[in-house]
């Protein structure tokens, strides 16, 4: 197996874990018990149903943004390693096989 | 190496998995809600932000009075990784902020020195990147300033009257909150491993490229 199909393999298999990572907290999202239910909720905490509704700003769509945010800032990272080190890899390749034709 | 690189991998990716599952058991914060779920992912990226200034400025310092290649390596991929989280916390900060505070930006103290440590490692790559011959040195120089403004943010939020919560917010976290945020912490620090040997790896692959266009040159004015 050459260098470049090795850096392939291993940026697959990086893709992967990301997506499984980036996955996760859709996940838990969806298995959230509504803030209301929680222990921590019903020992006094500010209920934020009882605001006004033109007071009221939902709170959801920033955290899973927040956390969308930072998966896709990360895996977006990863991509452009993988691609600069496949080019490399390339580079890496081409040169060594002029250098061996110069021998 | 590449086992244990790989090996690494695979504990970011469980503790990246895990982790949102904690994160939502964890208990409501009083006066916030569901926003402040975002500090369990939010304050850690901080934290690893100011350690890689850290090892970016300790490896430039390296870089320039011991002219170590391999410093210069690591001060460059660990500034591209400040300017990595650096972006996400800036970003991740004002959406708990919206709800928060009601804005999304304020001019105080630490927000707007957080802002300025991010330039100044986002000013690190681009000398690096249009600095031409010589840039290596005067961007490590850049880095040294860099860690060198990593406590005034630090301790930004206990000087000035800021909106930002103060220090002791860490320390203080409830059992049941704490668990979970240290948590998190530990898995951005192994991210940040993985990501630091990767793009140190990429760093000694392109030295390699350049050692070997020499090598051509060489063999070309022999022949």
């Amino acid at each position: 197996m050459t260098k470049t199909h090795r850096v392939k393999r291993l940026v697959r298999v990086l893709a992967l874990v990301a997506a499984i990572m980036a996955a996760a907290p859709l996940l838990a999202a969806a298995w959230q018990q509504p803030p209301g239910q929680t222990e921590a909720a019903r020992e006094g905490y500010v209920p934020v149903k009882d605001l006004p509704a033109a007071e009221q700003l939902p709170a959801a769509p920033l955290v899973l943004g927040a956390y969308a945010v930072i998966w896709v800032g990360v895996l977006v990272y990863v991509w452009t390693i993988s691609r600069r080190l496949a080019s490399v890899d390339r580079e890496l390749i081409t040169l060594r096989r002029m250098i061996d034709t110069r021998h | 190496m590449r086992k244990s690189f790989v090996v690494w991998v695979g504990v970011a990716a469980a503790m990246f998995v895990i982790a949102p599952f904690l994160v939502v058991r964890a208990p409501y914060e009083s006066t916030m809600g569901l926003v402040q779920k975002i500090f369990y992912y939010h304050a850690p990226l901080g934290m690893l932000m100011f350690l890689s200034a850290f090892v970016s400025g300790i490896a430039a310092g390296l870089f320039i009075f011991n002219g170590r290649a391999s410093a210069d390596r690591i001060s460059l991929a660990a500034a591209e990784i400040t300017v990595l989280f650096g972006s996400l916390v800036l970003i991740t900060g004002p959406m708990w902020a919206r709800k928060a505070w009601g804005v999304w930006w304020q001019w105080d103290a630490r927000l707007t020195s957080s802002l300025l440590l991010w330039m100044i490692f986002v000013a690190y790559l681009l000398v690096r990147r249009y600095g031409g011959p010589g840039s290596d040195k005067l961007s490590a120089a850049v880095s040294l300033f860099g860690m060198a403004n990593v406590p005034f943010v630090y301790i930004s939020v206990n000087v000035w009257r800021t909106l930002h919560p103060k220090t002791s917010v860490v320390p203080t976290l409830q059992p049941g909150m704490r668990e979970v945020f240290w948590f998190c912490v530990a898995a951005f620090a192994v991210l940040y491993g993985v990501l630091l040997a990767l793009r140190v790896h990429l760093g000694a692959q392109q030295a390699e490229v350049e050692r070997l266009y020499l090598e051509l040159d060489d063999r070309s004015e022999l022949s």
